[in-house]
């Protein structure tokens, strides 16, 4: 075994095959997906995958708290809470209710850039879902009557955000990290907004942004592209698109003064440190790196801060790291949990040293090359799923204009070079330009 | 061949038609370590799950969590590797590993491509047959599962459940998370973790999982290599809980004037997976309890009473009897707690309806084959069917049992499983014992 393991770790030649092996599987997934667009503006990709009997349907609509504006947060959320309601012809519950019968799974959730449905179904129910997807594309009608009562239980999804003291951390730490930009904003909403909806307001983000011009549809699974186009002509085909257009802020951000500083008091037993810097966003052909970064500083216990904080110093128990980039400029964040609250300034330190590091030396080829197999291995360990695929293929789309972008950022991560580390550290991750989040244990509520 | 007790031939699973043209198959080498395989060559990956059938049940008196370390250390060192060594060779090769206990089991998961499958084996037959527990290492692993118990205190719902289990399980094992608390890890040594490993990691009590690209009789034959001159050894037992339904409601109330919502839950004492009536009772719990948008207390509490996000029951599924549990977080704690008693008197008085039990059928069937169209999901479902006995058949026979479940023996266990205004309840936040205004109950302190 260890002479298998020498291989593996000093002579990287003997991988070179294999690896090849991996990158012609992984390219392999693009001859299975096939793409078109309706009239009326509706994207769909289509994955075929025969090895169950299974497909999984999603629709994602390009709306999210990305969207939304001071006073009307949170509303995207609100109204994915309301499209399970009611439609002209099915009522409330009705969506589970027949889901449920063929023993679907399904749910929908709201994100920074957008707001997903999905179900899990036999193949031979699938059409279902995309007929009822088909009504809340544009059939959903929201009574007066229905309203207060889901507005309530979002109230009660607010609360639950309250109650959970590293969620109020994560919460302020975004809201201190982008001044302007709409990721300052939770996805849930601020308290008061959630307090403030009203059914017009669902109405009309509804009106605005529920169409197929503003929709991806993904169909992943065991059912045949001409089945796939023919049905969604059928139920897609006449819905009106009405093309919605994304206010860009990609650059709206200004650029860090300066440090900037947050510390929290809360009832909990564990200090917790996360401390962030701004990184580029995906127009850059650079952000991948921040990737590799991240994997490099805190994937696990062969990474430097693992090493540093928990292993050498042991003045930490546990470190995660990663490069938090959807679409635009984002922040590569470092979470610790440092094992008491006087030695945060010592763990500070040590992060910064070891940054300041990465900066002057380059990183050595074990390193680079252990985060590429692993992004590698994992390519292929997400296309055991289905729903694993038809998330990247949507979210890509949607963030990037392009599927083939999850696909991309792989390959650029395989081409990353020590020097590119070197630089992407030296311009982006310096002590100046950090942003840190401290919760501490309020002794006095204990 | 020879070495092998075979004692099942390939089974050909016919899933809903022709679901799945891979094959599952069971063998045992010598010393009892069952082996099986599922053998999917669609990717070129491989998912292992080591299972030892001893889990935080087996924790010596006092010293909750030792299964749960145990395991933790299995990763952190053998007599040949170092933790070091060993997760340098599998980040490098891009593996994903981790262990994991809970009451039932112990269990090294490892993830890797195929053409790491024999590096990956190697190291795992040496995590499992000869850990080192470096004292080093074991410290560190104390410290950081001691933060993740404090780290628990935390949040309210891992609060409210430990005090449930705590009042409901007594004495028993039960009573504590499968990590431990935080006295109790404290209270771990070294000696009780290599204990624990040599009397409960005996092949006769344990069994590997293996789902992806691999052939059965290759596999058998590395798994022999390796695990073959493991000694078997006695298996014992574990301690049922001597749980007592109270004869009313016993609450606990938690003040804390920070929370803006009430966390409860509440229940009784349960069954094990090995009741008769377990498929009947699932079905019932989850047309009581079951989603939160179209079970009854779903139904009640959120879709029309805008109560609270989530709410939900169910029937613990452990090898021993666990309990019922009702969960609900809500600010309007009174108005939610009435309509979960309702609800649960209802359905044991009058029981479902005949429609009810046939949509929580289609579900439990229709949904049942995508619990395990992906690997990840094969691995889980057959170390559940290896772990509770219940037959290498179980995924054709499972829809089958569903679909023979009458509605009598649906209603049958809502009367005998469900005891209405005889719970224990913990109730945590901002609210005091004259705003819940509970008729009729024993306040505990």
């Amino acid at each position: 075994m260890y002479a298998i393991m020498l291989s593996l770790i000093v002579f990287a030649a003997p991988l070179e095959v294999a690896r090849s092996a991996d990158l012609i599987e992984i390219a392999a997934l693009e001859s299975r997906i096939n793409e078109f667009t309706l009239k009326n503006g509706l994207h769909i990709i289509h994955y075929f995958d025969s090895s169950a009997p299974v497909v999984s349907v999603n629709v994602y609509y390009r709306v999210g708290s990305y969207d939304e504006q001071t006073g009307n947060t949170g509303i995207s959320h609100m109204l994915e809470h309301m499209s399970f309601k009611h439609t002209d012809i099915y009522k409330p519950g009705d969506f589970d209710r027949i889901l449920d019968s063929v023993g679907a799974n399904n749910n929908g959730f709201t994100s920074t850039y957008y707001t997903g449905y999905y179900e899990e179904l036999a193949n031979e129910h699938w059409e279902l879902a995309l007929k009822l997807e088909a009504a809340r594309m544009h059939k959903c009608i929201f009574p007066d009557s229905e309203f207060e009562s889901e507005h309530q239980v979002v109230a009660e999804e607010r609360r639950l955000w309250d109650n959970r003291p590293n969620s109020t951390l994560w919460e302020q730490f975004e809201a201190m990290a982008y001044l302007v930009h709409p990721h300052r904003n939770p996805t849930i909403g601020w308290p008061d907004d959630v307090k403030n909806y009203t059914v017009e307001k669902v109405r009309n983000w509804y009106k605005k942004y529920y169409n197929p011009s503003n929709a991806v549809i993904v169909i992943a699974g065991d059912v045949p592209f001409e089945e796939v186009k023919a049905k969604v002509e059928k139920y897609y085909g006449r819905i009106k698109g009405i093309p919605v257009k994304r206010t860009d802020f990609y650059d709206i951000e200004p650029a860090l003064a300066g440090e900037r500083r947050l510390i929290i008091r809360k009832r909990v037993n564990v200090p917790t440190l996360v401390i962030g810097f701004p990184t580029p966003g995906i127009r850059d052909s650079f952000h991948s790196v921040g990737d590799v970064v991240a994997a490099i500083l805190g994937g696990g216990r062969n990474s430097r801060l693992y090493r540093t904080l928990v292993i050498d110093s042991g003045i930490a128990t546990s470190v995660s790291a990663w490069n938090e980039v959807e679409c635009d400029p984002g922040i590569l964040e470092i979470l610790v949990t440092p094992k008491n609250e006087s030695l945060i300034p010592r763990v500070e330190n040590i992060i910064l040293a070891e940054l300041k590091r990465m900066t002057t030396e380059p990183v050595n080829t074990q390193e680079l090359q252990r985060v590429k197999n692993q992004t590698l291995a994992a390519a292929l360990f997400d296309r055991d799923d289905i729903s694993d695929i038809a998330w990247f293929l949507a979210t890509s789309q949607i963030t990037a204009g392009n599927w083939r972008y999850f696909l991309q950022k792989i390959e650029k991560i395989e081409e990353t070079t020590a020097d590119q580390v070197r630089f992407f550290c030296n311009q982006y991750l310096t002590g100046e330009r950090r942003i840190v989040g401290i919760l501490l244990p309020d002794k006095e509520a204990q | 061949m020879k070495i092998y007790t075979r004692q099942l031939l390939v089974v050909l699973l016919g899933l809903i038609g022709n679901l799945f043209a891979t094959m599952f198959f069971r063998d045992s080498l010598p010393n009892g370590l069952i082996i099986l395989t599922y053998q999917d060559h669609r990717l070129p990956i491989v998912d292992i799950s080591f299972v030892c059938r001893s889990g935080a049940v087996f924790d010596p008196e006092g010293k909750a969590g030792t299964a749960s370390l145990c395991t933790d250390m299995l990763l952190r060192g053998t007599k040949k590797l170092s933790a070091d060594s060993i997760a340098q060779i599998l980040d490098f090769i891009g593996a994903r590993y981790g262990t994991g206990t809970d009451f039932d089991r112990c269990f090294l998961n490892l993830r890797l491509l195929k053409k790491d499958l024999s590096l990956g084996l190697d190291i795992l037959s040496e995590m499992v047959l000869e850990p080192a527990f470096p004292e080093d290492e074991f410290t560190r692993a104390q410290e950081q599962t001691l933060t993740s118990a404090q780290r628990a205190y935390d949040y309210p719902s891992a609060l409210v459940a430990m005090e449930f289990d705590r009042l409901l399980f007594g004495k028993h094992r039960y009573s504590l998370p499968p990590r431990g608390d935080t006295a109790t890890i404290r209270k771990i040594t070294r000696d009780d973790l290599k204990n624990f490993h040599k009397t409960h990691f005996v092949p006769n009590n344990c069994f590997i999982v293996f789902v992806g690209a691999v052939d059965h009789e290759e596999i058998k034959n590395e798994v022999h290599r390796r695990f073959a001159n493991w000694q078997p050894g006695p298996v014992s037992s574990p301690q049922s809980p001597e749980t007592i339904l109270p004869e009313k409601i016993r609450v606990k109330l938690i003040t804390r004037k920070d929370m803006n919502q009430t966390y409860i839950q509440f229940g009784h004492p349960g069954i094990s997976v090995f009741n008769n009536d377990l498929i009947a009772t699932r079905l019932m719990s989850y047309i009581l309890g079951g989603p939160p948008l179209s079970s009854r207390m779903g139904l009640a509490v959120r879709e029309h009473g805008g109560l609270a996000y989530d709410v939900r029951c169910w029937f613990d599924r452990r090898l021993l009897p666990g309990a019922f549990r009702a969960t609900v977080q809500t600010a309007k704690p009174k108005e939610a707690i009435e309509k979960m008693f309702t609800e649960i008197r209802r359905m044991h008085e009058t029981g479902a309806t005949k429609s009810e039990l046939l949509k929580a059928q289609n579900y439990f069937t229709g949904s049942f084959p995508l619990s395990y169209s992906s690997n990840q999901g094969k691995l889980d479902r057959l170390s559940e069917i290896e772990l509770y006995h219940y037959g290498i058949d179980w995924l054709e026979r499972f829809p089958d049992l569903v679909r023979a479940t009458t509605l009598q023996q649906v209603n049958e266990t809502a009367k005998q499983h469900l005891h209405p205004d005889r719970y224990i309840m913990v109730i945590m936040g901002n609210v005091t014992k004259d705003e819940l205004n509970l008729p009729d109950v024993e306040w505990v302190e």
